[in-house]
């Protein structure tokens, strides 16, 4: 038996060539199937079904009701109206809107139980809506130059929405 | 006069550092992606506002719908419309304001083509007694998110609503109470954009 002890023992060098190659295909799939969502947020509503409602307790405010109406074509925003008040149309409708229920809600004892009810036309868009029940909801205040995250005031938990109304539009299906 | 050996030197890389940042950028796309289920449809655009906040507490079952409009505008298909997105088919809300048949673009044939649509409220039927089937109290434990995009007419989001809250017939033939608790989404946007909507 001849054992090979003389022999220094040979140095393995690992190829770095197929780990490059292996390396760089993980990277383009992952770089591939990356999809970058941007954040979302919800806007919880009171939807009372209509059995219940009916055996709702007597609320000890009337609801402040909101009206949104449409151009039947388009579906843009053409008034909003807070009660018997037109505000106009457009961001700064709804910047009133949102200061007009600061004022209203400013020292009240009931803040708490004040629900607001939106009555949209049927053909008002979507976005609309929102932008409505965000400036119910709540505003943003304060900046990050002050040094922290924007504060976010609460005004009114309660949101719901009237019955809905007839399509003006022609009907598209059928 | 000695001129130097004309001996080509093989330039050696050391191929370690390199191999270390594509390792980093490994690391940081794989922590990047995401390949969680969030059930958010890419063809809904959802409406923009600055108090859309990440829920702090995650609703114990959440049915999401993806209320939206087919567009295709690179196979000259415009905005068709509105439909759910519901397990790839397409459903109609209502018969009257929603379509009975969009155009979408067929890949393998290269052309457009009518697909039909189903009803919803067959669809929505379905999930209410899977739900039952699975022990789950509908009424109570179930958020619906409704993500619509910024054009749908409001109308046809509330019929969807009423859509949901109706009462259905279990497996066992009782009637149960349907979805009470309700989310519209919207994403997120800066300040300075309060209130703008979104364009076409």
């Amino acid at each position: 038996m001849q054992f090979r002890n003389q022999k220094t023992p040979e140095k393995i060098e690992p190829q770095m060539a197929p780990m490059i190659d292996v390396v760089f295909l993980l990277l383009i799939f992952f770089m591939l199937t990356l999809k970058i969502i941007s954040p979302e947020g919800d806007f919880n509503i009171n939807m009372p079904a209509v059995a219940q409602a009916q055996t709702e307790t007597p609320k000890l405010l009337p609801d402040f009701k909101v009206r949104l109406l449409a151009d039947v074509a388009t579906g843009q925003l053409i008034e909003v109206r807070f009660g018997q008040r037109s505000l106009g149309t457009g961001p700064r409708a709804f910047q009133l809107l949102q200061q007009t229920i600061k004022e209203q809600i400013a020292g009240s004892p009931y803040a708490d139980e004040i629900e607001i009810e939106i009555d949209a036309d049927f053909d008002l868009n979507y976005e609309h809506v929102i932008s409505a029940v965000s400036a119910c909801t709540g505003e943003v205040s304060g900046t990050t130059s002050d040094g922290g995250t924007p504060k976010i005031s609460r005004f009114v938990e309660k949101i719901k929405f009237a019955p809905p109304r007839q399509s003006q539009r022609a009907p598209v299906g059928g | 006069m000695r001129f130097k050996k004309n001996d080509p030197i093989l330039a050696e890389v050391d191929m370690t550092p390199m191999i270390d940042i594509v390792f980093q950028l490994i690391a940081f796309f794989m922590v990047i992606s995401n390949f969680e289920q969030t059930q958010a449809d890419e063809r809904v655009r959802l409406p923009a506002d600055v108090l859309a906040q990440p829920p702090t507490v995650k609703a114990a079952n959440e049915m999401v719908l993806n209320v939206g409009f087919v567009r295709d505008p690179d196979h000259g298909i415009s905005e068709q419309g509105p439909v759910v997105f519901h397990n790839s088919q397409f459903c109609r809300i209502t018969d009257t304001e929603s379509p009975a048949e969009v155009l979408i673009y067929n890949r393998s044939s290269r052309q457009n083509q009518t697909v039909k649509t189903v009803p919803f409220a067959y669809r929505l039927d379905q999930e209410k007694r899977l739900y039952f089937d699975r022990g789950v109290n509908v009424a109570e434990e179930v958020t619906v998110i409704i993500r619509a995009d910024t054009h749908v007419p409001t109308g046809l989001v509330q019929k969807l609503i009423q859509m949901c809250q109706e009462s259905f017939t279990a497996s066992d033939g009782s009637t149960q109470n349907g979805f009470a608790k309700f989310a519209l989404k919207a994403e997120q946007s800066s300040a300075n954009r309060a209130f703008q909507p979104r364009g076409p």
